[in-house]
């Protein structure tokens, strides 16, 4: 069986982090994905509302986590990847704001990933094709943030993912970076032999894939055992829901809309042996609270048979 | 580049005098003989099936059965195009629906492409549009039974010297459009050169369709770039990205902006130098509106190919003159400067806005609008700022008599991070 995995996102707390971790692994949970992006909103970075929780040292920060690392040992939970706060570039904020995320977010977020012992970070490309006229231009700017990056990957043991992502034309989500599985992993391997290390991986984000039509399958073998760590969430094919595998169906047959079939063909394939590692936060605050561990074991579950499928043939 | 107006929604098949006069009135001097006009993807899908009541239906289905028909049944489309001087130049071949069942289709399909050929060969056509198979094909054999479809097709090309072009797709899984075959640009790519090579002349190309990139939410401007000099066609409708529809350009709208992606479409073309056939296709839009508002509708849908000609084409039009002045001295100026500066260096620019003259705004010096008065007689005025009207009525109130011309800097190759805020 593969581990299962949920972000800590409206589970885990920070005044008693050990009883989120707990009710993870009571929902069959082993590993967790750390959301580090809930100290610096997106939101609120995109509106240069910068919050000062970066501002603290490394010492400070590791302080701070420490309960959570704690927690989440004594639950006996791995936190197998994080997310680093995002956007790291704001085109039309401040320089300041723009050399803060870069120096100060991103940097501090590398130090608590190696606290935490996590071994993958997902990162945001950065979205400038608009400005930059495509998105060769664009990965040229992410490549070099990523590259300021990678002396601190390369010491404290992480790889660094680049995930796909989606962008808005007048709320219609189109492809944004890294929706080209061939590039991009022509781009990971360019990168790790100029590294000479496995500093660059891939997470596959099936809810974000799912927006822009891109045939699971397809994407999945092409990027093969690049592929790190996943976000597995689902979606109507129009907004970014982040909601459990299966919920949607579009025809009188009730049928998923999503291809999971699809899905685990692509892993199946590539003979996957990472974590199912589910992106499902917002689902935890659209139930009642007291069904909240109900729905992460139902959660759970779909992971258990996301990984019986995977073992099958 | 060509302009071709599709006729679906506009067209009734067997009355077509109507629909083809009001396309001729609008301006458009091209239609697309789509023949999916004359065997709807409906009536394939009922194929077999017994047919109650349906006479347009059982109609269409009669063709499809027998597509050997199908030249005479186009006879009096024909002929209205004819009597009122529009052309074609392109054919399109019947299709299935996205969401077919059938698994049988092949061999009518097949048939009905045949017969495509022969007719898009017979009224003289360059281009013959057909969708590549798939409705009943496992995913495994998809490359070998199109790679002996199309070089069947091509044999019989070969003899009419036209072009058959491969159309990216949607798959419905679901009720939900996912990217089908050829909506990657690199599978596209590999069978249009593959299919050459086989021919062993360019027999092959493609039909880009907006529409469809649309909903698999595609970077147009990569798709385009990848396709390069392949692509042929583009079929250009607008939808909301989520479900199929063909609607006029900039009418799926959301809190006054558009839901397709029209910035990459536009930089691709431009990039590539676009000169091939740019197909209107409103057929939603234009079914929806009453037959009594359809002559002025059309006339908008012109304008707005025509709009889209004139900025795929932008650079041809800065090159068209040796020399150039701009008007204005504010961001479109500034967007002018990033992007064409270099390559189109105006003379200066000037700007009604008289605390500006005499100073330097992207190296360009700040004139008053009276400078232009002394320009050399092939040098053009760009104007660079969105009250066009205004100021060409403005220079001709002066009396200026060079070319005046309107730079747009709504769809430019880059973008400056800013904008220049003044009050």
């Amino acid at each position: 069986m593969l581990q299962r995995g949920v972000q800590t996102e409206n589970i885990v707390n920070d005044e008693h982090p050990e009883e989120g971790f707990a009710m993870l692994a009571r929902a069959g949970f082993s590993c967790a994905d750390f959301s580090l992006n809930g100290y610096l909103k997106n939101t609120d970075i995109y509106r240069s509302r910068i919050n000062r929780f970066f501002d603290q040292s490394v010492a400070e920060l590791e302080r701070f986590f420490a309960p959570h690392k704690q927690g989440a040992q004594a639950a006996g939970i791995r936190i197998n990847q994080m997310h680093m706060p995002y956007p790291i570039y704001v085109p039309t904020a401040d320089e300041g704001i723009n050399t803060y995320l870069r120096a100060e977010v991103a940097r501090k977020s590398m130090a608590v990933c190696a606290f935490l012992e996590c071994p993958y970070i997902v990162v945001h490309g950065m979205k400038l094709a608009k400005y930059l006229g495509s998105e060769e231009e664009e990965w040229k700017r992410t490549e070099a943030f990523l590259e300021s990056l990678v002396p601190t990957a390369k010491e404290l043991g992480i790889t660094l993912c680049v995930e796909n992502l989606y962008e808005s034309v007048g709320g219609h989500l189109v492809e944004g970076p890294c929706c080209d599985a061939q590039k991009a992993a022509e781009r990971i391997d360019r990168f790790n032999e100029r590294y000479h290390a496995e500093v660059l991986g891939f997470c596959f984000d099936t809810g974000h894939a799912n927006l822009v039509g891109i045939d699971f399958e397809h994407f999945i073998t092409t990027l093969g055992e690049r592929i790190k760590v996943l976000h597995i969430h689902d979606n109507d094919g129009i907004g970014d829901l982040h909601q459990i595998p299966y919920t949607f169906a579009k025809v009188r047959e009730n049928k998923s809309s999503t291809d999971w079939d699809g899905f685990l063909r692509g892993l199946r394939r590539i003979g996957y042996q990472g974590t199912l590692s589910f992106e499902t936060a917002p689902v935890l605050t659209a139930f009642p609270e007291v069904m909240k561990a109900d729905v992460l074991a139902f959660i759970g579950r779909i992971g258990e048979y996301f990984s019986s499928g995977l073992s099958v043939g | 580049m060509n302009i071709i107006c599709a006729p679906q929604g506009i067209v009734d098949r067997n009355h077509p005098g109507q629909g083809i006069g009001d396309i001729s009135q609008a301006g458009f001097d091209c239609v697309l003989l789509d023949l999916s006009l004359f065997c709807t993807p409906d009536a394939m899908e009922k194929l077999g099936e017994p047919m109650q009541n349906t006479g347009a239906l059982r109609q269409t289905a009669f063709l499809c059965e027998h597509p050997e028909e199908l030249y005479d049944s186009l006879g009096p489309l024909l002929e209205q195009c004819r009597r009122r001087n529009v052309r074609y130049t392109t054919v399109r071949a019947p299709y299935l629906r996205r969401d077919t069942i059938r698994s049988d289709s092949e061999t009518f399909i097949t048939r009905l492409a045949e017969e495509s050929t022969a007719i898009c060969g017979r009224t003289g056509c360059r281009y013959l549009i057909v969708r590549p198979l798939s409705a009943g094909i496992p995913s495994e054999n998809l490359w070998e039974r199109n790679r002996a479809f199309y070089l069947d097709l091509a044999e019989r090309a070969k003899k009419y010297d036209m072009q058959i072009l491969l159309e990216n797709q949607c798959r419905d899984y679901n009720g939900h459009l996912l990217r089908g075959l050829c909506a990657d640009s690199g599978q596209a790519v590999q069978w249009i050169d593959a299919l050459n090579e086989a021919a062993g002349e360019e027999r092959f190309g493609f039909c880009m369709d907006v529409g469809v990139c649309n909903i698999c939410g595609q970077n147009m401007y990569d798709f385009i770039l990848a396709l390069e000099k392949r692509l042929k066609t583009v079929i250009l409708r607008d939808c909301d990205g989520n479900n199929e529809s063909a609607l006029l350009p900039f009418t799926a709208v959301k809190r006054g902006e558009s839901r397709t992606d029209w910035l990459n479409l536009i930089r691709g073309l431009r990039e590539i130098g676009f000169d091939g056939e740019l197909i209107m296709d409103m057929y939603d839009t234009a079914s929806a509106f009453s037959p009594i508002l359809r002559p002025e509708l059309l006339k908008m849908a012109k304008s707005v190919a025509a709009y889209f000609k004139w900025q795929i084409g932008m650079e041809n039009l800065l090159k068209k003159y040796s020399s150039r002045v701009l008007f204005g001295a504010g961001n479109m100026c500034r967007a002018y400067m990033k992007c064409y500066g270099e390559k189109y260096p105006p003379l200066f620019t000037c700007d009604n806005n008289e605390t500006l003259w005499g100073s330097v705004f992207e190296g360009l010096e700040v004139k008053e609008p009276r400078c232009l008065m002394n320009l050399p007689s092939d040098c053009a005025i760009f104007i660079c700022n969105i009250y066009y009207r205004e100021i060409e009525a403005q220079l001709r109130q002066m009396g200026v008599e060079n070319p005046v011309e309107f730079f747009n800097d709504e769809y430019m190759p880059t973008f400056h991070f800013d904008r220049i805020e003044r009050d």
